[in-house]
Order: C-alpha cells, then structure tokens, then sequence
C-alpha cells in the first residue's frame, strides 16, 4: 500500500469504521438525537502467525508465558508440538498454522535437535472444555476491543478444514481474523 | 508400633465411632422421652451393640464382647415390643454406654481394672433383670386388621411388633402396591422407599400377591402413614404406586388406649396422623398452634382429644420457648399445662441424667479424669487421600528444589577458585545432605500414612465368598492370610475389583460342586486361599482354589473358535503360554453365561487394572488339582523408583517395578525371525523392540545396546535404548484430558532439571509389541 493510498483510505469513510466520535459530535451539533445504540465492546488477545494477525477472545486466555522446553509426545497428532510444564503442571501445546493451514510440516521446537525458539514467539494458555492447552504463536499484537458492528461473522470462503475460525474482526485499516479455540484445538 | 498394637489401635478407632453412633441414637431417645420411642433409633442402638459386640469379639475384648451381648439382648426385646421402653430401661442404657466407654478407655491404655470388671458384670446384670413386661393388652389388636392369615404369617416378629404398634396406635394403614419393570425394580423400590420414609414408616415389604405382568414383579408395601391421604397420594405422585386403606376393627367396649376410626376411604382425612406426624415443620406448626381452638372440633371427632393435646404440646415447645412468653393459642387448650410442664423440663432432665449417669460410676478416692473428660480415645485422624496426594505432590517439588540446590553447592565446591567460595560450598553440600535426609524421612512419612492393611479388601471379600457359594450352590471353605501387610491405600481400593472377580471365578468356574468333589476323592468343601505377602518392594497375592483347574483342550478350541490365535501359532504354543490365553479380551471358556461371572468381561479386565497398577498377574493350574492366580504389585505408585534411559538424545523414565534385568547387547546378537527382531536370552527367545523406531524418532547408529527387559504376566519383552542414566524416584502426573489417548506413555515427571520427562507405559508397550508379532503371524 502506498503512501497515497493509506491517506485516501484514510479519508474515506468505511461502513465498519468506529465513527461513534463523529456521530456524538455531529449529534450535538445539528440537535438530533442520536439513533447509534451505545455498543459494549469486546476484548480480544490479537496475535501474530506468519504474517497474518488473530485474535481470539480475551476471556478464553489464561496466561501468556515464554516458549519454555517443550517435550515431544512420541506418535502424537502432528499439531501437537509436545507438553510443558508450567509451574509443576503439565500442559499440551499446539501448534495451529497446520490447521489454518499457514504451513505444511510442523516446526521442529521440540526435542533435542530444535533450536533456540523465537524471541518474540509465545505460548498462550488458553481455557477449553477438555482443560487447559497452550497455543505457539509467533508474536503477541495486543489488546484489541471490537464493537459488534466490527465484526463480519463467519464469512465465507475462510481456510481452514474446520471451522475455527469465527468471523472477521476490521479496525481502522488492520484486519483481525477471530478464532474460535474450541474448534482451533478440537482433535 | 507393634502389629498388635496397631490392631488395637484401630479396634479403639473403630469402637469409638460406633460408640459415637450409639450415643446420638441414645441422645435421640433421651430427647424424645414420654413419647413413642422412634423405632429407627433403637434399631440403630441395636445395630450398634452388635457391631461392638462382632468387633470386640474379633479382637478378643471379652468384657465388651460381653456387656455388648447383655445390650443387644436387652434392645432386642425392646425392638420386638416384649419391653416398654420406660426412664429405667433407658437410664441403664446410658450407664451401659459410660461403662463402654471406660472399658474401652482401659483397653486403650492396656489394663484391665478389678473395679472395671465387676462394675461391668454388675452392668450385665442390671441389663439382663431389665424387663417389666409390657401392659396387657386384653385383645391382640392384630386381630382388629383385616389382613389375610396367610400374608400375616410372613411377617417376621419385629414386623409384626411394628404392625401391632401402628394398630394399637390407630395409625392410618396402608397397603401401597407397585409394579416395576424385573430389570430395575430395587432401584425403583427404593426410590419408593425413599419417598415414603418421611411420610411414615414402611413396616413391611411383601411380594404382592398380584402378578405384576410378564416382565415385571409388583409388591405390597405395608405402610404406617403419618400424613393424611392427599398428602400421601400427593408424595407419591409419579410413582407407580397404588394406594389402598387397610381396614381396622374399632376396638371393643372398655379397651384402654386411644383409639381412632379409621377412615375407610381415601378422602376422609385421617386427623391424627397428621397432628403426630408434624414433627418436621416448624414455622407452620406455631401458626397453626394459634389456630388451635378451630381445629379443636376435627380432633374431637376423631376421637381422642388428650393424647392428640399431648404430643402436639411438646412437640412444639422447643419453637415457642426461645421467644417467650407461649403463644396465647396455648392458653386456649384445655388441661394442656401438665404435659407441656414436662415438655420443658425434659431437655434439661436430658443432660442431667447423662451428666450423672457419667459421673456417678466414678469411685470416689480414685479420679479418673480419662472417664469423665471429653477427649477422645482414639489418636486416628481421618484424611481425604487427595489431600495426602497433594502433599506427596509437594514433597517431589521439594526434591527437585534439593536436587538443584545440591548440584549448585557440587559446583561452588569444584570449582571454586577462591578458598572462602570453596569452603562456603563445603558447607553447603553438607545442609543440603541434611536436607536429603529430612526431605526422605518425609517422604517415608508421607507414603506409610497412605498405607492401609490388604486386610479391609479381604474381609469384605470374605463375605462376598459366603454369598456367592451359597448363590452357585457350592460349598467353600474360605482361608485368607497375611491381611496385615500393607498396601497404599489406592492400589487397595483398584485392586478389590480384581480380586473379586478372581474369586467369583474360582467359585464359578474353579470349584466342583460337593457330590462331583467326593466322587473324585476330593473332600467336600473347596478350599479358596486368599493369601498377601510382602516380598522386597513388591506385595504378592495369590488367589488359588484345589477345584477343578484350567482345562487347556477347552482354552484351546476357545481361542481357535473364537479367532483369538491361529492354528499354526497355538500349535507352538506351550502350556504356560496356552494359558494365558484366558487374559486376552472377549474369552470365556464357560458356553452358559451365569450370574456371578463370564458376562464377556473376564480376565482381561482383570489383567488391565492390574496395569493400571502397575501390577503383573500370573497363572498356574493343574487338572484337577486346582487353579492359582498371583498377583505381584507394588507398595505404592505415589512415587516409584524409575530407571532413566536415553534414546537419541531423549530421556524416558522406565518404573523399575516392571524391570526385570538390563542386557547389553552387540548389534550382531539381534537376529531375526521372520523379519521379526528376537535376542537369544539364555536359551530363550525374547522380543525386542527399538524403542527409537516404535516412536519414530531419528535412529543414531551405536555400537552396542542397551537393552531394558520388561515383564507383565509372563510377557517379557526387550526394550532397546541408546543409554541409562540411572535411577531416581519419581512422582509421576498422568498427562491428563486433552492427551488420554496417546499410547505407550503412562505420564511425566519432571527429573530437577526443568526439563519435562516422559514416563513409559510398561504394559501397553507390551501389548503392543505382542499385537505386532500376532498381526505378524
């Protein structure tokens, strides 16, 4: 995207912009009530794989730690990178870019013939019905809050052999892919 | 602790919670006296002494074994209705209870007192004189129930005492009829049982005398209702049960008691079942108390004004005497004031006869201060074992931290380059050996607290042995020994299935019946053995009959019908591996499926939980002479002894329970049959098994290997590995919801070193090699 094209997007008004501000001032302005129900945003964790940002709902997020050894599960599904151990407890972790299909063959990260992970890379701990798992991801974005309106749910044509991803999340210019844990990490 | 002390100690245990529960239902009693004693309290009394009885018997506590008989004597004549249970009879069960308290305090503390004994026989005395025999009763008011002769004549006395009772009480009768279906009638039974306890009382369960259909069974329930027939009917609702009122003969001319008209048809409300039976609500009561002088006509018509009076007066005092002053209601009721007196007074009577029963026995010169004070006898605490997980848990923590700490004074102490560093790391080597030994002495504390004796497991299976002999018509004769060695609690709880249906097998399938035995010069009874004995780290049990044994004909065609094995593979079978075809899944040799065992679940139920144990099950049988099954477990799984290997670059914890020995082999000594890898081991063949290829890991190229050989039942199996790092103890954590299904991994453990290791699944690598050489096959 070029520079003139960031400023003309910039510029022009998108029906999923967060224009509340607008709204309020032109509302004040004119004497007409606004008709924009108050929306209550949602906190999402955004992440990054490869080159791609996600984000999943903040709430289904325990903790986010460092990648620390990872112990490879002999004969296991290939999404499973292997199991830590988190202050004495014993967590699967997953790997979900198979599934998202963002890479054919698993990283090596675990094992004695993995290297030193990432700087940036992280696992999230992440609460579903089967218990606790942790997620590799390639670098933590942030906090986002998404309005309803900013969210398309379920949008055709999305990767993915299952349906883990939920919908899209747009704020200004970026682009928010929702996942959908349960689904993401289902065996 | 001596073993008999230990026995004894856990007889005090045991004895004083029965006592415990023998002086609530006293308590309970004591509470409700001038009012119809309860009878589900003194048959808890009753059962009471006879538990104490049995228990002291078994541990040869003949003074108690004796006032115990005296007691239950005494409370079984008052069950049956042969004695009224008046302030004496009472009185004396409460100095019967304080004497049992000092005995069991004397036996705790391991004397037997002159002064003891004779209070004791004096006690005995006392319980057996009890006795005024109950008012005569001109007319049996049995007579007065239309019920047929031949359904009376089932009740067994104690239901006919209670019958009687309700009779002369003029409590509203029912017969309460239900059909259930045949496959769920106890749990539909009971339900029912459940829903009309508090309505009343349930005086008998009789197989109705209407069929019930083709698949079903119906039944009578006699029942003494307290509530009136909506209520009733209402409490009932979705049950399949029937109500029909039994009719009651009035009483004749002159006869002393209360006595009520009983309704003859359901809507005719019952009044007096409802005011006796009001007990439980107390906030309705009181409002009701006020409307006392409206309800006054109903309860006049039916017929008896003062005893009504009496029961509702002191059941409600406990609600109205914490306010104050009574409800003007009260005032309204005529000749109310004498029973309501004693109403009041009895919760305090209550106390200050227990207090004196209590003190009086003390002799006066000698105190006592066990006898009267509080403090229990018992020094056992019960835990949750969860909680001893967690702490056994905490304990591998703290090893780990001793781990570092350790292996950071080792290196301060090497290389220190400077004399103050070297000495500080001398120093430190030495606490945190001291802090080895502590941390073990805890550990050992820890895991003996979790043991329990085999003992609890075998005497419930001694019961269960008389009920299945009589069930399969056989005659057994039941020996079990070494019940005092002791097993972790958990592996005490999984193993009681197994054995169960080791047992239930043997009587099934191993034992003759008593005319087939004679006539192969056996004698009559069957001789079942359960015996336990420890032998290093590891508690053998053995289950072994003299029946008929194992027949290998019938195993083999079994397992050849059945497409277990092939021909050509049982043909090089031998007799001990013929046998252990009974292990494998879906084989029972019995064509008929009976009640006790061989549902289709069989033997290789017991063989996996005995995994699950960590545990190996072996087999030997003999025609004719019998089948023995041993059972060789571990002490404990809180923390195992773990042999760590390495194959290429990984590190995997093996238990050493399962390990039987460790081979190192020259690559040129692995041969193959049929494309199968074998070692030769002293003239055997045994399996083996790359380790690194089963979990497709990067093979490294070795000069020798390391071979790990494993055994399960008579499975043996070699594990190859690249190098042994040696052992360590263990606290294994299962890998838990999300990755059950992984195969050949039982769980990790973390080895000090932050680096989580992955703990081996003996019995299911096992499994596994030999499902490959049968697929091979």
């Amino acid at each position: 995207m070029s520079r003139f094209e960031a400023l003309l997007d910039a510029f022009f008004y998108r029906p999923d912009e967060d224009v509340s501000g607008l709204l309020d001032f032109a509302a004040g302005s004119d004497g007409l009530a606004s008709r924009v129900v108050e929306e209550e945003p949602t906190e999402y964790l955004a992440f990054r794989l490869e080159a791609e940002c996600y984000a999943v709902p903040i709430l289904t997020v325990r903790e986010i730690c460092k990648v620390p050894l990872l112990t490879e599960i002999p004969r296991s599904e290939p999404q499973l990178l292997g199991v830590m151990n988190l202050r004495g407890e014993l967590l699967p972790v997953y790997d979900i870019k198979l599934r998202l299909r963002l890479s054919d063959v698993p990283p090596l990260v675990a094992g004695p013939d993995a290297g030193l992970p990432p700087r940036a890379a992280r696992i999230l701990v992440l609460k579903t019905d089967a218990g606790p798992a942790g997620v590799w991801v390639d670098s933590v974005a942030g906090v986002v809050r998404l309005k309803p309106s900013m969210v398309e749910l379920s949008p055709a044509g999305i990767r993915g052999d299952r349906d883990c991803v939920a919908g899209l999340g747009r704020k200004g210019s970026q682009l928010y892919i929702l996942l959908d844990p349960e689904q993401a990490l289902a065996p | 602790m001596s073993p008999g002390g230990k026995a004894l100690a856990e007889f005090v245990a045991e004895a004083t919670e029965i006592l415990d529960a023998l002086g609530r239902d006293l308590l309970a009693l004591d509470e409700a006296r001038d009012q119809e004693a309860d009878p589900e309290h003194i048959n808890g009394i009753f059962r009471a002494a006879h538990s104490l009885k049995g228990l002291s018997g078994l541990f040869g506590q003949e003074r108690i074994t004796q006032l115990a008989h005296a007691a239950e004597d005494l409370l079984d004549r008052l069950r049956l209705g042969r004695l009224t249970l008046d302030d004496q009879v009472l009185d004396a069960l409460v100095d019967a209870l304080d004497t049992f308290q000092s005995l069991l305090g004397e036996t705790s503390r391991g004397e037997e007192g002159e002064d003891l004994t004779r209070r004791t026989r004096a006690m005995e005395d006392r319980l057996a004189r009890m006795g005024s025999p109950p008012p005569a009763v001109e007319e049996d008011p049995l007579e007065r129930l239309e019920l047929d002769a031949s359904v009376r004549a089932v009740f067994t006395e104690y239901e006919e005492h209670r019958l009687r009772e309700n009779v002369r009480r003029g409590v509203a009768l029912w017969c309460v009829r239900a059909a259930f279906d045949l496959s769920d009638f106890d749990q539909g039974l009971a339900d029912l049982n459940a829903r009309l306890k508090p309505l009343g009382e349930v005086i008998s369960t009789l197989p109705s005398s209407r069929p019930g259909g083709a698949t079903g069974i119906a039944f009578d329930l006699i029942f003494g209702a307290k509530v009136a027939a909506q209520a009733l009917e209402a409490g009932l609702q979705g049950t399949p049960a029937e109500l029909e009122p039994l009719a009651v003969r009035p009483p004749r001319e002159g006869e002393a008691g209360p006595a009520f008209e009983l309704p003859r048809s359901p809507d005719a409300a019952p009044a007096p079942p409802e005011s006796a039976g009001n007990e439980a609500a107390a906030a309705p009561r009181v409002k009701r108390k006020k409307k006392g002088p409206r309800s006054q006509p109903l309860a006049l018509e039916a017929g008896a004004p003062r005893s009504l009076l009496s029961a509702d007066a002191g059941a409600s005092e406990p609600d109205t005497a914490p306010s104050g002053a009574p409800p003007s209601g009260i005032k309204a009721l005529p000749s109310g004031s004498p029973p309501r007196m004693r109403a009041v007074e009895s919760p305090s009577a209550t106390t200050l006869g227990l207090q004196s029963a209590a003190s009086a026995p003390v002799p006066a010169g000698r105190p006592r201060p066990e006898e009267t004070s509080l403090r229990s006898l018992t020094q056992t605490v019960r835990v949750d074992i969860g909680r001893l997980d967690g702490l056994i848990n905490m304990v591998g923590e703290l090893l780990l931290i001793k781990a570092n700490l350790q292996r950071l004074a080792e290196t301060s102490r090497q290389d220190g380059t400077v004399a103050l560093s070297k000495l500080f790391g001398q120093e430190l080597s030495r606490e945190t050996r001291q802090l080895e030994r502590k941390l073990e002495a805890l550990q050992e504390g820890l895991l003996e607290a979790r043991m329990v004796p085999v003992g609890q497991v075998f005497d419930k299976l001694a019961r269960l042995v008389r009920r299945i002999a009589r069930e399969a018509g056989k005659e057994i004769d039941f020996v079990s020994t070494g019940g005092e060695v002791e097993l972790d609690k958990l592996i005490v709880e999984e193993l009681s299935d197994p054995l169960m249906h080791l047992i239930r097998n043997a009587i099934d399938h191993g034992a003759e019946g008593p005319e087939a035995r004679l006539s192969v010069g056996k004698p009559r009874r069957a001789l079942l053995r359960l015996r336990a004995e420890q032998k290093g780290n590891h508690v053998l049990i053995s289950v072994s009959d003299d029946g008929s044994g194992i027949d290998e004909v019938r195993v083999r065609e079994v397992a050849l019908s059945r497409g277990l094995v092939s021909a050509s593979q049982i043909s090089e079978m031998t007799r001990r591996e013929l046998l252990n075809l009974i292990f494998l899944p879906g084989f029972s040799t019995r064509s008929s499926v009976s009640a006790l065992s061989g549902r289709g679940v069989g033997l290789d139920v017991v063989k996996n939980n005995l995994g699950n144990l960590s545990g190996i099950i072996d087999v030997w049988s003999e025609r004719g002479k019998g089948t023995a099954f041993h059972l060789t477990l571990p002490v404990t799984l809180a923390i195992v002894r773990a042999l760590v290997v390495g194959v290429s670059g990984r590190t995997y914890a093996v238990p050493l329970n399962s390990v039987l020995e460790i081979l190192s082999v020259q690559p040129q000594d692995i041969r193959t049959v049929e494309r199968r890898e074998m070692l030769d081991l002293r003239g055997q063949t045994l399996p083996f098994l790359r380790l690194g290829r089963l979990f497709h890991l990067p093979e490294r190229e070795v000069n020798r290997h390391f071979v790990v050989v494993v055994g399960l039942a008579q499975q043996r199996l070699g594990i190859a590995v690249d190098e042994l790092f040696g052992q360590q103890d263990i606290v294994t954590k299962p890998l838990g919801g999300r990755l059950s299904g992984v195969k050949g991994i039982s769980g990790a453990t973390d080895l000090g070193n932050r680096r989580t290791v992955l703990v081996l699944d003996v019995a299911e690598l096992l499994e596994e090699g030999i499902a490959q050489e049968r697929r091979r096959a």
